[in-house]
C-alpha cells in the first residue's frame, strides 16, 4: 500500500455540447501522496472545479462528459470502476468541502439529520445514539462548544463560520483518505474563513488525512500546502515545493498570479510584473492546440 | 411551536371573517335572484293565502339585513333552516350527501399526490430523457382538459368500450351497508364487509380518476420544474459528493425543499376539484351534495343555497388551513418564524 493516494494521469476532458465539444482539461496529471496537502491553483475556468469533480467521480456519470486518462485512488483506477463502486467511496474515503457552507448544507435538515446520514455511509447500521455521540465529539474537535445546540439547528439558523465547521467536521468524520476542498470558505468573510482554515489543517494533521485543495488565493495556499501545481487554461503549467514556487515562479503565469496578491507595503493595487502579452486573459473555452505551454 | 400557534390563530381568524362575508354574499344573492321561493316550493295549486303564510314563516317579508338577523340567531344554534325541496332541516340533507363529495375529493386527493408528486419526482430525475417526456406530455394532457371532459372519455373507454368498472354509482344495490359515517369506503370497513368495500372501491375509482387528472398533471409539472430548480443547488452537489444513490437524492434531498412551493398550489386545486365535482357526479350518477345543490338552486331553496354554499367555502377554507399547517411543518424557516432568505 505504498500507492500515492491519488495519482492524476493525463486527464482529459471535454464536454459534448449543441455547438460541439468544448475542451475544457488537456491532459492533468498530478499526484498527491499520503499525508500530503497538495494545491492546485488557477483563475476562474482554468479546470480545476473539473478537477476536483471528476476526482470525486461526480464528472464520470453526466452524459455530456467525454473523458480519458486515468485517476488512481489508493492504486486503484477510478475509470475501471463501476459507477456504484465509486459512488461507494465518496463520503466514506474521500469527501469534499464546498466554497459556501450555508447553500451547501440541506435547509430542511437539521444538522444532527445530516450528521447521521453522513455517518450511515461508512455503518450504514450505525444507531441514532452512537451518530449522536460521533458527531458531538467530532463538532468539539471543530471547536464547537455547544454540540447539542448545533445538532438541533437548521443550517440557516448558524453563522456561516458555523456551518463552515460542520462541513468540515461532516467531511472528516468518515476518516476519508482524500479530502478534497474546492476553494473553501470563499463565500465567507476573511477572518472566519482563516479560522476556519486553520482548524481545518490542524484537522488534517491530526488525522493524517491527504487534501487537494482547490484555490485561487494563494496566500492560503502557501500557508496552508505542502506542494503546488498551477493550473492555466486546462494544463498544468507548473509544479514543485510551495515554497520554491513562491520563490521562484517559472511560468509567466505563476508570476502574473504572484505578482496578483496584493500586497500592503505597495498602492494595494497589483501590480503586474509578468509580460501580459505572454499569455491570454481567462477564457473557459480554450483551443485544444495552439496554445502556449 | 409558537410560532406555528401564532399562525394557526391568525388563519383561523381570517377563514371566519371569509365565512362571514361569504354567508352576507350568498344571503343576499339567493334572494335577489328572481322568483318566490314560496310559490315555487308550494307549486302552481296553491292559494295566495297559503303562500302568503310560508313567506311570513320564512321572514321574506321582512328587509333582507333582518332577515339576516334571523339567519345568524338560527346559525348560532346549528340551525340551517328546512329546505323547500326536501322538507327536512337542510343539516339533515348535507349530512346525507357531503360524506359522498368528500369521499371522491379526498380519493382524487390522493390520486392527484399519489401518482402526481412520483410521477413529478421521476421526470425530474431523468429529465431529457424518454421517461421525461413522455411523463411531460401526459401531464400537459392531463391540465389541458377540465375533469367533465375527463369523466365522459373515461366512461366512454374503461366502462363502456372496455366494461372493466361500473358507469355509474357509488355502490352495486346487493350490498347492505350500515350508515356510521357516510362513508362507503370507511363503513363497509368498519362492517368489516370486504366485499363490499372492494365493490365500492371499484365504483369509486373511475370518476374520482377523472376529477383527479388535472390535479395530477398539476402536481407532476409543480414537482418537476421545482425540483429541477432545487437540483442546481449547492447542497444537491454536495449529497453527491458524499455517495447518496441517486434515487435517495431525488427522493430526499431534492424533494423535501421543492415540496414547500408546489404545496400552496396542490392544496388549491385540492379545494377547487368541490366545485368540480358538480359536474363529474353529474355524469357518473354519484349521489353527492353536487346534485343536491343542483337541484336547490333551480328551485331557489334559500336556506338550502346558503347552507351548501357555506359547507363548500367552510370546506375550502379548511384545505387551505391544512395546507398552511403544512407547509409550516416542512419549512423551518416558517416554522422558527423566521424569513427566508
Amino acid at each position: 500500500m505504498n500507492a500515492p493516494t491519488l495519482d492524476i494521469r493525463d486527464l482529459r476532458l471535454s464536454f459534448a455540447g449543441y455547438s460541439g465539444t468544448v475542451d475544457v482539461l488537456h491532459g492533468i496529471s498530478l499526484t498527491v501522496r499520503r499525508e500530503e496537502r497538495v494545491a492546485l491553483v488557477g483563475e476562474s475556468g482554468s479546470g480545476k472545479s473539473v478537477t476536483a469533480r471528476s476526482v470525486l467521480g461526480l464528472m464520470q456519470s453526466l452524459q455530456e462528459t467525454r473523458i480519458s486518462g486515468d485517476i488512481l485512488f489508493e492504486g486503484t483506477d477510478l475509470g475501471s470502476m463501476k459507477e456504484s463502486e465509486r459512488r461507494r467511496l465518496r463520503g466514506t474515503r474521500m469527501s469534499m468541502i464546498f466554497q459556501d457552507p450555508v447553500s451547501s448544507l440541506n435547509p430542511v435538515f437539521r444538522i444532527g439529520v445530516l450528521f447521521r446520514e453522513v455517518l450511515a455511509r461508512s455503518n450504514p447500521g450505525i444507531s441514532a445514539r452512537e451518530a449522536r455521540e460521533r458527531a458531538t465529539a467530532v463538532l468539539s474537535e471543530v471547536s464547537i462548544r455547544e454540540p447539542d445546540r448545533v445538532l438541533d439547528s437548521y443550517p440557516f439558523q448558524l453563522s456561516g463560520g458555523m456551518n463552515q465547521r460542520v462541513m468540515i467536521a461532516m467531511a472528516l468524520v468518515n476518516e476519508p483518505a482524500l479530502l478534497v476542498a474546492d476553494e473553501p470558505g470563499t463565500a465567507l468573510d476573511v477572518t472566519v474563513q482563516d479560522q476556519t482554515l486553520r482548524l481545518m489543517h490542524r484537522l488534517v494533521l491530526e488525522h493524517r488525512t491527504s487534501v487537494l485543495f482547490i484555490s485561487h488565493n494563494l496566500g492560503i495556499v502557501r500557508e496552508f500546502t505542502d506542494r503546488l501545481y498551477v493550473i492555466y487554461r486546462g494544463r498544468i503549467v507548473e509544479e514543485g515545493p510551495t515554497q520554491a514556487v513562491f520563490q521562484s515562479p517559472g511560468h509567466p503565469y505563476t508570476r502574473a498570479l504572484l505578482a496578483a496578491v496584493p500586497r500592503i507595503t505597495r498602492n494595494g493595487i497589483p501590480e503586474f510584473d509578468a509580460d501580459p502579452a505572454l499569455f491570454d486573459a481567462p477564457r473557459i473555452v480554450h483551443e485544444p492546440t495552439g496554445d502556449r505551454p | 411551536m409558537r410560532s406555528v400557534c401564532k399562525l394557526l390563530a391568525g388563519r383561523v381568524a381570517i377563514s371566519l371573517l371569509v365565512l362571514a362575508g361569504v354567508s352576507v354574499l350568498v344571503f343576499a344573492i339567493a334572494r335577489i335572484i328572481p322568483g318566490d321561493p314560496a310559490r315555487i316550493a308550494l307549486g302552481p295549486n296553491a292559494t295566495a293565502e297559503q303562500v302568503r303564510k310560508l313567506r311570513e314563516q320564512l321572514h321574506l317579508d321582512e328587509p333582507v339585513w333582518i332577515q339576516y338577523g334571523f339567519f345568524v340567531r338560527d346559525l348560532a344554534k346549528g340551525d340551517l333552516g328546512v329546505s323547500l325541496y326536501t322538507n327536512r332541516p337542510v343539516t339533515t340533507d348535507i349530512a346525507q350527501f357531503l360524506p359522498a363529495t368528500l369521499e371522491l375529493i379526498l380519493v382524487a386527493g390522493i390520486f392527484m399526490i399519489g401518482i402526481g408528486l412520483p410521477l413529478g419526482i421521476l421526470s425530474a430525475r431523468y429529465r431529457g430523457r424518454a421517461v421525461d417526456h413522455v411523463i411531460r406530455i401526459a401531464s400537459l394532457l392531463g391540465v389541458s382538459a377540465p375533469s367533465f371532459v375527463w369523466a365522459v372519455i373515461l366512461m366512454l373507454l374503461f366502462a363502456f368500450f372496455l366494461p372493466l368498472f361500473p358507469i355509474a354509482g357509488r355502490i352495486s344495490t346487493d350490498y347492505e351497508i350500515a350508515r356510521a359515517t357516510g362513508f362507503l369506503l370507511v363503513d363497509s370497513l368498519l362492517a368489516a364487509n370486504f366485499a363490499a368495500f372492494g365493490n365500492a372501491l371499484w365504483h369509486i375509482v373511475l370518476p374520482a380518476f377523472a376529477l383527479a387528472l388535472s390535479g395530477i398533471g398539476q402536481a407532476a409539472r409543480l414537482t418537476r420544474a421545482n425540483m429541477i430548480e432545487t437540483y442546481e443547488k449547492p447542497f444537491i452537489e454536495m449529497a453527491r459528493s458524499y455517495g447518496f444513490p441517486e434515487k435517495r437524492i431525488a427522493r430526499r434531498y431534492a424533494f423535501r425543499p421543492s415540496l414547500i412551493p408546489s404545496l400552496t398550489i396542490l392544496g388549491l386545486d385540492f379545494a377547487a376539484m368541490l366545485g368540480n365535482a358538480f359536474l363529474v357526479e353529474a355524469i357518473f350518477a354519484w349521489p353527492g351534495l353536487s346534485r343536491y345543490g343542483v337541484t336547490v338552486i333551480l328551485r331557489k331553496d334559500l336556506n338550502a343555497i346558503v347552507g351548501t354554499v357555506l359547507i363548500i367555502s367552510a370546506a375550502f377554507l379548511i384545505a387551505n388551513l391544512v395546507v398552511d399547517l403544512l407547509i409550516a411543518f416542512l419549512n423551518p424557516r416558517i416554522r422558527y418564524g423566521q424569513e427566508s432568505k
